[in-house]
């Protein structure tokens, strides 16, 4: 069903832009919609759920106790701390490499590439979201708290309801900036094999040589960095509406 | 005990005043610095009690120990005969029970120098959402019981409106609203006009006024020495951490016996 709409999609566009298309894009035009739309995928999979994730993460961090600060913050400085890149090989290659034998019932997650990219991608993005929420709330006024508190909230309601609304706020241009640094990190799934937009970029050079290949991929990212600045603008236009003092 | 402290408990007594706050022994230190030095008192029901004392006195971190914004070092405290959830840690006293003191809390209500209405709610969010998070109240009551709180304070008309739309006095009015909503037993003032503009002092203290006339019990720091010598029960006149003079505010104002008292009142009337 979804696979037949995406075709759909993809005929309709082609179709749409074949008067004004040169022959090369004429001829791989649907291998640069099916890797937008992988692209795509991804990035909606991996923004929601590294949100989640950064959520919990920077709920650990801040509880103040230690079994849950400890393992979120060596989660982070480990994600923050090396290249998206080398997280990807290390994951695809280097846990893979355990194969059938080694990994049992998980072989089914680490041998599919499209999975392990989403996986390296939500936490890689989990990491950056989780410090920019934790920018945001420490940097409000401690009185939030305390008036949260004085009314009988439990610290993970007060989180809930008053701080974290609040730090996503005064973070969100600085989420937005991390959207889009997630979608450019996202063509490195290419190197896993995964044919998202960059992978079938690579493919359809791979045919013809010809450069012009790359510069048909950086238009289809900035159509994506130009959704995201929108997204985020509208969201922000929104949250102005509250006036934070 | 002083000798006023005993004529005052002796008063409370044959008048049937029953202890409904009860603070014995509090201690309180940041780090090497000693601020609360052993300070006792009660408040009957109903009634209000003022703390004054030059600022560093200590007056306000009393307030914030009674509702745990603030751990005691040492000391006890109790809210109608139940006690602060506390227990020995490694340094001072920690909470020992969280979920108790949610509770505590939740009887408590706090208004505070700077307001702290939540910023990214409305007015009527704003007053809703303690009873409807923490005491779970339906929506509509809630909304109903807000609608007439924020009539009561004159601030109906700015509902909708964003905290940082409303001048410094209308803050503190909703913020009261929003305390009221949750139906405390003893409702603790923290300076509540120290912040405010000097026209806006009179709608606050309006409020007060109403609040104590009601029967409320309320303990209240303020510097507003009218305010306090008209409404209060009961003036606690703190120096230097402790409790230097306590009496009626007939008393405290129309005779102090301590040099510190005297020259206080000499400097702020």
């Amino acid at each position: 069903m979804y696979q037949d709409l995406k075709f759909a999609a993809s005929d309709g566009v082609c179709a749409g832009l074949s008067p004004v298309s040169g022959a090369l894009f004429k001829k791989f035009c649907p291998r640069f919609i099916d890797g937008f739309a992988v692209t795509i995928e991804l990035l909606v999979l991996s923004s929601i759920l590294g949100f989640l994730l950064a959520v919990s993460l920077v709920l650990g961090r801040m509880s103040g106790r230690a079994v849950l600060s400890w393992p979120a913050n060596v989660l982070v400085y480990c994600f923050r701390g090396t290249p998206l890149l080398v997280q990807l090989w290390i994951v695809y290659f280097g846990i893979g490499s355990f194969g059938a034998d080694g990994l049992g019932a998980l072989w089914v997650f680490f041998k599919n590439p499209w999975a392990v990219g989403l996986l390296v991608l939500v936490l890689n993005t989990s990491a950056y979201v989780s410090e920019i929420l934790r920018g945001g709330l420490v940097n409000l006024d401690k009185g939030q708290m305390e008036a949260a508190q004085s009314v009988g909230m439990s610290w993970l309601t007060a989180m809930r309801r008053i701080m974290l609304p609040q730090a996503i706020r005064i973070a969100w241009p600085a989420y937005g900036n991390e959207l889009v640094l997630l979608m450019k990190g996202s063509a490195l799934i290419s190197t896993i094999t995964v044919l998202d937009l960059m992978g079938q970029t690579r493919t359809v050079f791979a045919r013809n040589f010809d450069l012009n290949t790359y510069l048909y991929a950086a238009v289809f990212y900035l159509i994506l960095a130009g959704i995201i600045t929108v997204f985020v603008s509208v969201v922000q236009r929104n949250f102005s509406k509250s006036r934070l003092s | 005990m002083t000798s006023s402290q005993c004529q005052l408990a002796r008063f409370m007594r044959a008048n049937g005043h029953k202890s409904y706050l009860n603070v014995e022994g509090l201690h309180k230190s940041f780090g090497a610095l000693e601020v609360i030095k052993g300070v006792s008192f009660d408040a009957g029901e109903h009634e209000v009690v003022s703390l004054l004392g030059a600022s560093g006195s200590g007056k306000s971190t009393i307030l914030r120990c009674i509702n745990l914004l603030e751990t005691p070092t040492r000391g006890e405290i109790s809210i109608d005969g139940d006690k602060l959830p506390l227990k020995q840690g490694k340094k001072g006293m920690i909470v020992s029970d969280h979920r108790a003191l949610c509770v505590i809390r939740a009887r408590l209500g706090m208004v505070f120098q700077q307001f702290n209405l939540w910023a990214h709610m409305t007015v009527l969010q704003n007053v809703i959402e303690g009873p409807v998070q923490v005491l779970g109240l339906p929506k509509d009551q809630a909304i109903a019981k807000a609608e007439a709180l924020l009539d009561r304070v004159g601030i109906a008309g700015k509902k909708d409106n964003y905290p940082s739309q409303l001048s410094g006095g209308q803050q503190q009015r909703v913020a009261i609203a929003r305390t009221l909503a949750m139906d405390p037993k003893i409702l603790l003032f923290d300076e509540p006009t120290s912040a405010l503009d000097p026209e806006m002092v009179g709608e606050v203290l309006g409020v007060m006024r109403d609040l104590a006339a009601e029967g409320r019990t309320m303990i209240v720091v303020t510097h507003e020495m009218g305010f306090a010598r008209e409404v209060s029960d009961k003036v606690i006149f703190l120096h230097r951490g402790k409790i230097a003079e306590e009496g009626t505010p007939d008393v405290i104002f129309g005779a102090p016996r301590t040099a510190e008292c005297q020259q206080f009142l000499a400097k702020v009337l």
